[in-house]
């Protein structure tokens, strides 16, 4: 730390004569007129006050907050990061949510990357908050997306369609149709299509759950189900340019992919091989490729690189 | 008899559920099974996201056509290069979402108008339930 910075950090009160203390944030229609403007963070100035100021007044308004809990520090940097916020929720406008309301995500994930930086690491702030406030818009789209509430009705009925299939599955011997289901369930098919509906397209499962949906602690995981590795699955790689989204799937994610995609097997067919029911293939295979296409687009929209302590 | 419905929906991802409820409801009555129904709702899914994430869209435009035991679903029209090269079947081959749907539906086929295209896929209902 430097005898300047040390001075300043003494004197909480004194904001006026810091470095790039009066520079200019671009607002956002500024932001897109100038061919300058980054998505890496507040540019430098039009007085000449470059990064390396840019990055000195960072540090300092982060020490004076996480030191001396200088709340208008705070303030100050989340007003110079909001166009970071804004550039980055622009990349995700055209997904049907308004823009305003992903900027204001997005800012509550800048305000969490101010409030957990840690000084002692040497990492800029740009680099930190990035992947945060990224992550908070996708947990946005996740859990607007994935968890509605659901009518108790649908879930009651969910259940029972969750037996009603098990067991008419071994009994046909094949995938049930909808009117049937909507017979066994004592249904109309239309109840039964709106209770897949909430089921298969809102509800996420971990890999952690238990098969039969619930969470008891002594229940296996669906992980402990699942087939052991198996060779053939890595070299899809080579055949496909999800490659890199691959990479972030865990080895059995990938291997019910591969099973369905790959081998061609119907999802009655990998249930059977990995012991599992064929919704929750169904869930599965979703899920993964839910993941896989987070990732793609974050392939498309290289980020700067994460920290270590970045992932919640 | 063919039957042909017509869809404009918001080009949102929550819209998505009123495309996939009407394509249950018309593959429930040609007695499609759940599996079927559910590939199919994964390669419309699919599909739609990927064009809301390549294409500049107010909506959406979904037709379906029910022909005997055969839902013939077509979406479009669309614009981008970007989606054009994730559907259809490339001299680089078939990769990514032209994988995906060709394992999910019968048959998938990228229809060129005009400047832009639109993507027909279709499915058939697999078994006679007894």
């Amino acid at each position: 730390m430097s005898g300047r910075d040390d001075r300043r950090v003494n004197d909480p009160l004194d904001l006026e004569s810091l470095p790039g203390q009066a520079r200019h944030v671009p607002d956002d229609d500024e932001e897109n007129e100038s061919p300058e403007a980054t998505p890496e963070g507040p540019s430098a100035d039009p007085e000449g006050r470059g990064k390396d100021d840019s990055e000195k007044l960072d540090q300092y308004l982060l020490r004076r907050y996480h030191l001396y809990g200088d709340r208008k520090a705070r303030e100050q940097l989340i007003t110079m990061y909001l166009p970071l916020v804004r550039s980055l929720a622009r990349r995700y406008a055209s997904r049907g949510e308004h823009f305003d309301d992903l900027v204001q995500v997005g800012a509550i994930g800048l305000i969490k990357a101010i409030d957990r930086f840690d000084l002692s690491r040497g990492v800029e702030l740009t680099t930190y908050a990035t992947p945060n406030i990224v992550g908070e818009i996708k947990r946005y789209f996740r859990d607007k997306g994935w968890s509605v509430r659901v009518p108790r009705g649908l879930q009651e009925l969910n259940i029972r369609l969750n037996k009603v299939i098990d067991e008419l599955v071994p009994k046909l011997q094949r995938s049930p149709t909808i009117n049937e289901l909507a017979e066994a369930a004592n249904a109309t098919p239309e109840e039964v299509l709106e209770a897949l509906e909430t089921s298969q397209a809102y509800n996420s499962v971990s890999l952690q759950a238990s098969p039969n949906g619930e969470s008891g602690e002594e229940d296996a995981g669906l992980i402990d189900y699942l087939g052991g590795e198996e060779e053939a699955y890595d070299t899809m790689e080579d055949r496909t340019t999800l490659a890199p989204g691959f990479a972030k799937l865990d080895k059995r994610e990938r291997y019910i992919l591969h099973l369905r995609f790959f081998e061609g097997l119907t999802q009655s067919q990998i249930a059977e091989r990995v012991g599992i029911s064929q919704m929750h293939v169904s869930r599965l295979i979703r899920r993964s490729l839910e993941k896989l296409r987070e990732e793609i687009g974050d392939l498309d929209n290289p980020l700067p690189p994460r920290s270590s302590d970045d992932e919640r | 008899m063919t039957e042909n419905i017509s869809l404009e929906v918001p080009a949102t991802l929550s819209a998505l559920s009123t495309v996939r409820m009407v394509l249950g409801g018309l593959g429930a009555r040609l007695d499609f099974s759940l599996e079927d129904l559910d590939d199919l709702f994964l390669a419309t899914d699919r599909l739609l996201e990927a064009a809301l994430d390549t294409e500049h869209l107010d909506s959406l435009r979904v037709g379906v056509v029910v022909d005997g035991t055969t839902l013939r679903i077509t979406a479009g029209a669309f614009g981008s290069d970007a989606l054009r090269e994730q559907v259809a079947v490339t001299p680089g081959g078939c990769i990514d979402l032209c994988i995906l749907l060709r394992r999910l539906v019968d048959d998938v086929v990228v229809q060129e108008q005009d400047g832009s295209f639109s993507v027909l896929m279709v499915k058939h209902r697999s078994e006679s339930p007894a």
